[in-house]
């Protein structure tokens, strides 16, 4: 029971395969009449992936593109279902996948902060409370009033950031998001995790940066071709990764 | 059951999104909030003109009597067509974030009946206009909105889930929804249709839940409630089977959209 407790994620013998649609068929229509049409070929993307991911560690998952790792990371967070095995975690989740999913154009970005937290099953209290830390953070000042189409890219995406980041989960999954924004405001994001970290949340990170995986993680994980290659400190990982990507 | 607990964990998100489509709707619109009373109107202008042109009938007040059957057929309607979209329309978020997908089909009902609760106005202006007054059997109203509710999340289930994996669907649903309009009596009242034609009338739900509006609004007298309490137990059936489909389907909706 207490070996249950200490894991906040747990992949277990997980396999997903996704169906490619080289010309998909899409209505009735089309079923019908072309239906030898409906070429596709299954990929497997993960094959018999096996993790114990312990609360407060934080992880970063490293392979080349193509290599699984989006996928792992959108399993864990219920986007996506496994094909066999089971994925459980265990405290509330947030992700940071893609930023600003669920924002409307014409509504202000303070209204959207409610709909964006909502989204991540905040409720109105909840929300009220973190309202000013997420302003603040966002630096979007006396703009957070207007409407969020009147954003540029980047004000855009540091209210989404704002949000995901506040929302005060337990586990913490983010896919190199941080690749957007200015260095100013990366390194403020880098900071918060580091804060985050500290407060012993669990945070699972897809990195293609060697220097963040290793200054940051405690833990590496190397994903080749759907399978884990390699499972151990961070700085050991990322050492033979980078030896054998020269 | 899971579902009654995520709406209660998603409370925040269920508003917040009603709120987005009721709002959203109008947001660049010159009339505003009007459109919800100029549609319908015009509409009813319409209907009033043509329909006691070429149905010959006594109805008394035949302009009310239309009146209440049309506004409620235009609620379930307008849900069940756009329910088909719904998934679809946000496939946004549903790519990018995990939430009880079932919220989004819910939500678009709420929103919905609110819109009814506005468009209701319509229709007690025309039986007060016509000084019809307003009966005590409206304290049935709140039943006949909850049964109906009840039979088009169960639909808006199964096709928002449905229209995923095949998206003309929409196109089927919109020729049965006009076909249906036409096999229940909105325009026309039942004792119009010939006796080897009822049993059409007979076997639609949506027959009993219009007749039960009219009921209430327009001949003032008690819905028909034996028939509005099966349709309610079907209606949940509906429910159940409805949502253990959606549930089944949702597992590949990000994979699909």
């Amino acid at each position: 029971m207490k070996k249950e407790n200490d894991d906040a994620i747990i992949v277990d013998h997980v396999y997903k395969t996704f169906n490619v649609y080289l010309d998909k068929a899409n209505s009735f229509k089309e079923k019908l009449l072309f239906w030898k049409r409906n070429r596709r070929e299954t990929r497997e993307v993960l094959k018999d992936i096996n993790l114990k991911i312990k609360k407060g560690e934080t992880v970063a998952l490293i392979g080349i593109n193509g290599s699984g790792k989006s996928t792992l990371l959108k399993l864990m967070t219920k986007i996506i279902y496994p094909n066999k095995g089971k994925i459980i975690t265990n405290g509330k989740l947030t992700s940071l996948l893609e930023l600003g999913a669920g924002f409307h154009p014409d509504f202000s970005g303070r209204e959207n902060i409610y709909f964006n937290a909502s989204i991540f099953g905040l409720t109105k209290k909840e929300i009220d409370k973190r309202l000013d830390d997420i302003i603040e953070f966002s630096e979007l000042g006396d703009y957070i009033d207007n409407p969020v189409r009147t954003y540029s890219s980047g004000m855009y995406m540091r209210l989404a950031f704002a949000v995901a980041i506040n929302v005060d989960a337990d586990i913490l999954l983010v896919d190199e998001v941080l690749a957007v924004g200015d260095q100013h405001f990366q390194d403020k994001c880098i900071a918060k995790m580091k804060e985050l970290k500290k407060e012993g949340k669990t945070i699972v990170f897809v990195t293609h940066s060697m220097h963040l995986a290793e200054g940051f993680c405690d833990r590496g994980i190397w994903i080749e071709k759907g399978k884990v290659r390699m499972d151990g400190k961070s700085k050991e990982v990322t050492k033979k990764y980078l030896a054998e990507m020269a | 059951m899971r579902f009654f607990k995520d709406l209660y964990l998603y409370r925040e998100l269920l508003k917040t999104s009603v709120k987005k489509d009721i709002g959203g709707k109008y947001k660049h619109s010159f009339f505003g909030i009007l459109w919800s009373f100029i549609n319908p109107l015009l509409q009813i202008a319409v209907y009033a003109i043509i329909f006691p042109l070429i149905i010959r009938n006594n109805i008394p007040n035949y302009t009310v009597f239309m009146v209440c059957g049309l506004i409620p057929w235009n609620f379930f309607s307008t849900t069940i067509s756009r329910s088909t979209w719904v998934i679809v329309d946000n496939g946004n978020i549903v790519k990018k974030v995990y939430f009880p997908r079932a919220i989004l089909p819910f939500s678009l009902v709420l929103s919905e009946t609110i819109n009814f609760l506005i468009s209701s106005i319509i229709m007690l202006t025309f039986t007060l206009a016509y000084g019809m007054g307003v009966s005590k059997y409206i304290l049935f109203y709140p039943i006949l909105i909850i049964v109906q509710d009840v039979l088009m999340i169960g639909l808006s289930f199964i096709f928002s889930a449905i229209t995923v994996y095949m998206r003309d669907i929409q196109h089927f649903i919109g020729v049965i929804l006009q076909l249906l309009m036409y096999a229940t009596p909105v325009v026309y009242s039942v004792e119009t249709i010939p006796e080897n034609f009822r049993w059409i009338l007979k076997w639609n739900p949506m027959t009993y839940i219009i007749e039960g509006y009219r009921n209430i609004l327009y001949n003032q007298t008690m819905p028909n409630m034996k028939m509005i309490g099966i349709i309610f137990l079907i209606g949940l059936a509906v429910s159940f089977i409805g949502y253990f489909i959606f549930q089944k389907l949702q597992k590949r909706f990000a994979e699909e959209l």
